[in-house]
This record gives structure tokens, sequence and C-alpha cells, in this order.
């Protein structure tokens, strides 16, 4: 098998599915029970969370653990929102948002709030003069993902942040940070909350994290909460939450050195695909090596996926959350609906061998050429 | 040329005889907090050199200054040359970096072979920084940046910031002591401030399961983590299962008595600890007046069972000031944590803030305490506490 859907999900680190059994096994207490079961258990717990906020220089009590990237989105975007409408009623995203962000800002609408999108540059990066004209007295919360899940464009974080803070002091910066944990360096200083999850990093499903600094206050979006989990009430998966912290610490551990052999691997597909006069590459200077996105105009997409799957090859269409649509961030960038409807992401890891790619070229090419044919 | 450490030790200088214990318990000390990095280490006259790998620079920086022993340091530049030109190449581009309208030049030549001596060498570098840097003056008494060259055997360093370190003396010199760490705030404080002298710790922790949670052990686990940081990496401590005592106490003695008791119990116990450890003193975080048991004549009547120096760093300070250093010490947090220990499970209405040693004798004659004392420290468990530097949970 020769997986490249690696931005899709990952496979879970052997250690880190190891640690997953062990505590499953081995720390059967609940958290808050006052029996030395149940202390072991929320040993392991703090431990697990401070290691976390040493790796991110963040305080404990701001990590707050969610069941993915999609709930701590939700926190972040419409638990900010109730909490805080009273301070105004404006929410600026990103036109680079995973799907479900927008999913979430039309739901505010229908409760009063008023969204705006903020355009990108061509290069995919946020355009500031228009983010810097959109901000206004009203607006509480900007939300711009750190890297893009489609096009794999790098956002430069701080320098929103500091537009953002100029123009009002008050206004709150989330980031999305799914896509970027272990890919590239982030700082979690460049932001007031952020969003990240277990699965995209090697880590189990079911388990994601929002960082919340700590002087903001959030709405929590399931009910029940006790003095223990005011965010986020239930009981600790604590085994998730363990395999998590030690996900994180593998995935951040040596990025420059995945990244420089990443981009190894990406110099090759992309020069090969810049042979076909047909293939358009959507990446750009601001792409992380880890994402390559193409369109293939004159054959459907889909088509390809699926005869790359009968050779146990796996790619995918634009993004695994919205395959039958068009790719919304190819067509924020190039603005033509046909290059956003045959995107095709090939999505590497540190994990992706060099033959892996021969062979993925190989059969590319053969298939590529069959499609064409009938096209 | 190279960044360097340079440290000073302070008040290290003034033992004359002793110098070379002080300042091989330091280096020591050094080496044990340093022992995950990679780094150079050098001596001359009165100085200690710490060259790390640029990489862990500010990373050891930061260790350096929770070290005790070290009254200040500078962040310097090492060079090869003596020549005050090649000097001046150096230092004058990193000069420029600084804001600053006057500066005084201060030169000390260990190195009594070279031929200028110290006046001239700062008379001739200020010359330099006059002519190279626009807008600037000679100020000896209240100088904006104090430029500092110190020419050596075979280096010179010139540096321009001062940095404070922990002070105090290096941990161990004085010896050993033992810490009565309970889940309070006061006895980390207490401990902390007799580390910064120079006694290494050990701590002793007095449990009653059921009446007293795992939960709070836990919290005194984590106090003692803390206090490691500043321990030379480690506190040994000594969990005590005080339950048979303490029943036996509630079952047999007037309740406005029983704290007083329970701390003398407490004390004997500490006293015999300490010997078999080798500890010289004991430390608690008593404080004048803070509560009954600690009232003058409490304290006259507890420490009476005890014939070793019973040292409380904290006596004299306010609840405040107190606060102030468990804060500093990040401790504070932990201490404020609501688990009940030993000394606040059973505390009568009306505890007795006059005591007086025929009372505690003839209630004590009440209960076998001798056997309880020798049980107790035959149980007892000892745990290493390190500070959690090392990832050593599997886990994660």
């Amino acid at each position: 098998m020769i997986y490249l859907d690696y931005s899709a999900t990952t496979p879970v680190n052997d250690e880190v599915l190891d640690s997953y059994i062990k505590v499953t096994k081995e720390y059967i207490g609940n958290t808050h029970s006052l029996h030395k079961l149940g202390v072991a258990s929320k040993k392991l717990y703090d431990e697990a969370t401070k290691q976390i906020a040493d790796l991110f220089n963040i305080m404990q009590n701001e990590v707050v653990y969610t069941s993915g990237a999609t709930e701590a989105n939700n926190m972040a975007i419409v638990g900010y929102a109730m909490a805080n409408h009273k301070r105004g009623n404006h929410i600026i995203v990103s036109m680079l948002e995973h799907p479900s962000i927008y999913k979430m800002c039309e739901y505010l609408e229908t409760l009063g709030f008023r969204i705006s999108y903020v355009k990108n540059l061509e290069n995919g990066t946020i355009d500031i003069d228009d983010l810097r004209n959109l901000i206004t007295e009203e607006t509480i919360l900007v939300s711009v993902c750190a890297v893009n899940s489609e096009v794999g464009v790098r956002q430069p974080l701080k320098a929103i942040r500091q537009v953002i803070k100029k123009e009002n002091m008050n206004t709150i910066f989330h980031s999305d940070m799914t896509q970027a944990i272990g890919k590239c360096n982030v700082s979690l200083h460049d932001v007031d909350m952020a969003t990240m999850s277990g699965h995209k990093i090697y880590g189990p499903k079911g388990i994601g994290m929002l960082y919340l600094n700590s002087k903001i206050r959030i709405n929590p979006i399931l009910q029940g909460s006790t003095k223990f989990d005011e965010i986020r009430p239930g009981t600790v998966p604590l085994p998730l939450v363990v395999s998590f912290s030690k996900a994180l610490r593998i995935a951040l551990t040596n990025i420059d050195k995945k990244e420089s052999y990443v981009k190894k691997l990406n110099d090759r597909i992309i020069n090969h695909f810049k042979k076909y006069d047909n293939i358009l590459i959507n990446n750009t200077e601001y792409s992380i090596p880890f994402i390559i996105n193409i369109s293939v105009p004159n054959i459907k997409s889909e088509t390809l996926v699926h005869a790359l799957e009968a050779k146990d090859i796996y790619i995918s269409t634009n993004t695994a959350c919205s395959s039958t649509d068009l790719s919304t961030s190819v067509l924020a960038i190039y603005g033509d609906k046909k290059r956003a409807v045959s995107t095709l992401r090939i999505s590497l890891s540190y994990l992706t061998t060099s033959d892996e790619v021969s062979k993925f070229l190989e059969c590319f090419d053969e298939e590529y050429k069959k499609l064409s044919e009938l096209s | 040329m190279r960044k360097v450490i340079i440290i000073k030790y302070g008040e290290l200088t003034t033992k004359k005889g002793n110098i070379n214990l002080f300042i091989n318990t330091l280096n020591k000390n050094i080496q044990t907090y340093l022992a995950d990095y990679a780094y150079e280490e050098k001596h001359d006259a009165g100085r200690m050199f710490i060259i790390p790998n640029e990489s862990a620079f500010d990373e050891v920086l930061t260790i350096l200054k929770s070290i005790f022993g070290i009254h200040e340091f500078n962040l310097g530049y090492e060079t090869t040359s003596k020549e005050l030109e090649d000097i001046a190449a150096d230092l004058l581009p990193l000069l420029k970096e600084k804001a600053f309208n006057t500066f005084k030049v201060l030169t000390k030549r260990s190195d009594k072979s070279y031929p200028i001596n110290s006046m001239e060498v700062s008379r001739k570098m200020g010359g330099y920084i006059l002519k190279n840097i626009d807008n600037v003056t000679v100020d000896v008494n209240n100088p904006d940046v104090e430029v500092n060259i110190e020419i050596r055997k075979d280096y010179t360093y010139f540096y321009f910031d001062k940095i404070n370190g922990a002070k105090g003396y290096p941990v161990g010199v004085a010896g050993k002591g033992l810490l009565m760490l309970s889940g309070g705030i006061d006895s980390p404080v207490a401990g902390y401030l007799a580390i910064k002298r120079g006694v290494k710790l050990e701590a002793i922790y007095f449990e009653s399961p059921p009446h007293t949670s795992d939960l709070a052990k836990d919290k005194v686990m984590k106090l003692a983590t803390k206090l490691a940081n500043y321990n030379n990496t480690y506190v040994k401590v000594h969990v005590i299962n005080f339950t048979p005592i303490q029943e036996a106490i509630l079952k047999n003695i007037p309740h406005d008595y029983l704290i007083t008791i329970m701390r003398r119990m407490m004390y004997r116990i500490s006293k015999r600890i300490a010997l078999m450890e080798n500890c010289k003193i004991i430390v608690n975080g008593e404080s004048i007046g803070q509560v009954a048991s600690q009232t003058l004549n409490s304290m006259n009547v507890i420490n009476h069972v005890v014939d070793i120096p019973v040292i409380r760093p904290v006596a004299c300070l306010d609840k405040l000031e107190i606060i102030e250093i468990a804060k500093k010490i990040n401790t504070y947090d932990t201490s404020i944590l609501p688990y009940i220990d030993c000394c606040t499970i059973f505390v009568p209405e009306h505890p007795v803030i006059n005591p007086t040693l025929e009372k505690c004798a003839e209630y004590e004659a009440l209960i076998p305490y001798e056997d309880l004392i020798k049980e107790a420290i035959k149980t007892k468990e000892v745990v290493k506490v390190s500070t959690v530097n090392k990832n050593t949970n599997s886990l994660l």
C-alpha cells in the first residue's frame, strides 16, 4: 500500500498506540475519584497536560481537550461569539478555512452575527490591507488557519496578529492549526486560541485540543459542567489524552529535519507534474512541502483517485471532508471554477519513502495516460 | 570571539581558608544541574566561565539563575587577542547595539605581564568608543553602560551586562537538614530559605491514612519537586505513617492538648530520622504567633523534646511576606489546594495556647508512645523526588 493522504488522517504511531493500550488497561480510575486509582489517573493526566503546556510554553489550564478539531473550532468560534456578543457582533474569517468553519459562520449569521470573509493574495496569504479595513470596533474575533488543508498555504500568523491588535486591541485571534502541527514551527503566542487534532499527528482519532488563553472567556458547547471541567464537561478520556500528549511530543521533535526531507520528495513530484502541459500546480510559494495540490482539467479527478486506488495507492480529490464539491481554497486563490473542481491532493509524510514516490509517479503516468485518451 | 557566561562568587570570596570547599561544591552543583547539556567549563582567579552550546545558551542561563552560591553573572565575550585594536573591533559593533548616552570603561588586568596597566587600557578603549560611536560621553559616576574588560592569562574578556544570581551559599556546603514538610504555605518557603543558606535538605512528611488521602500526599510530593529545583535536583522524602500515634492521642488525651502532644511526637520522630540521616538540624515552617501551637509558650513546650537545633526560617515573617516568597518559588498554587493533612484533621475547638511541660508529661504517660514511635520509624517509606526535567514516564 502506498498511502499519500496524510493530510486526511495519519496512521497511529506504534509508541503512541502502546501508551493508549497501557493506559486503557492499567489506569482504570476516573480522574475525579478520591481513591488511589483516581489519584493515579489524575496524576498521569496532569503530567500529560504539563508536557503539552511545556511543549508550547503555555499554562496547563490553557489546554482544553476536545473530541477533535471540529469541536475545538466550535468552542473557539461559536463558544467565543456566544460569550462575547455584548462586545460586538462582527467576526472575520479567511476564505481558506476548513469547510466546517463556514457552517459555523452560517449558524452564527442566523443568530444575528455579521461575518466577513477576508480576501487573500494570489499567493494564498491573507490580504493584510483588506483585513485592516474589515476590522471595526464591533469585531470580536478573527479566525485564520495556520496552514490551509487543501493547498497547504502557510499564513504569517505573527503579522496577522499585529494588524489585528493594532486595529482593535480587544479583537481575539483564533487559528486552526490542525494542518500545521508537526509540519512547521508555530508559536501559540502568536494567537489567543488555537485548534489541534490528534489524528493528523499520528495520534488517535477522537481527541483534539483547544489552546485557550487564560484571559479569554468562552461559553461551553456542552452543558453539564462542574468545577473540575468548566469548559468541557465529561469524564476525562485518559488513554486519549496521554497518547495525544505523546503524539504531540513526537510530532514536535525534529520538525526542521522532517520538513527538509519531505521537501526533497515534494520537489521530485512537482518537477514531474510540471512536465505535463495539462496539469496545473495549485501550490504557491507559501505552501508547505507536505501538501501537493494539482488540477487535472481534462479528466475527472475522482476517477483518477479510484484508478490509483485499484493499484493500492491512496490520494484524495480536494479534502476528505468535502470530496464531492469543488475545492474552496483553489477557487479562493485562483478564482477559476474549472480548476477548482478538478483538484487532486497528494499529501506526504516523513514516513513516505523515495520508492513510494517513484511507484506513485509511475502509476500516475500510466493511469493519467489511459484516462486522457478517453476524454 | 565567542559568547561566555562569567560567574562571580560574591560572598563566597570572604571565606578565606574554606573558599575551595565553597567553590568546589558550587562547581559540583553546577555540573549536576547541567548534566543534560554540553558545555565547556573554565576557572581562573575568582571567576568561573561556562561556555554552553549556542543553541542551549538561554536554557543554561535560566538554570544557572536558580543555583545558589552564584552572586552575579556577566554575559561576556571571549577573545584570544590581546591587541587593543582587535578587542575594540570585536567590542564596538556589540556596544553600538545598545542605546546609551554615557559610559565608562573598567579594566582588570589579572595578567600582570601585560605591558599596559589597567588605567591606560580603560583610557585607550574609552578613546576608541568616543571616536566610533556618536553622541556619547564618559561619566565615571553614573554611566548608562559599564564596559568591562578583563585581561587574563590566555584570553581577554569583555562584557556590559550584569545579571543577578540566586546568591546564597552552594547547596550542601552547610551540611544536611531535615525539613518538616506539610502541605501548607509556610514549610516549603522555610525549606527554600534554608537551602539558600547552603543546607542540603531531606524532608519528613506525616500522613494519617485513611484520615488523609493520597491526594494530600501527592500534593506534598509536588511541593518537594519544586524544592528539588533548588536542592541539587532531588529531595529525599521520609513518609511517616502517623495514624496509630494520632489515633492513640485522640482516644486518650484531653482535646485541648491534642495539637501540642501531636507536635511533640512529630518532633521526636523528626529528631530520630535526622540523626539516622546525618542531618544536623531540623527545619520547619513555624511562624511566631500564627496558630495556637506557635505561641512562644507552645514552641517552648514542643521544642523541649529535642536536643538538636530547630531552625525556623519564617519565624519572624508576616504571612503576606511568606506568601510572596511562596509565589516566587512557585509553591503557592500547590499549597493552597484544599486537601486535608494530618495537622488539620483533628483540630480541637479550643487548643491550649499556654501548655505546660507538667501537663504534657502527665498526658503522654497515658499512651505507649515510645513503642508507637519506633513502629512508625520502622515502617517509614522513602521517596526520592526529582525535578521533572527528565521525562521518566514512558507513557508520555
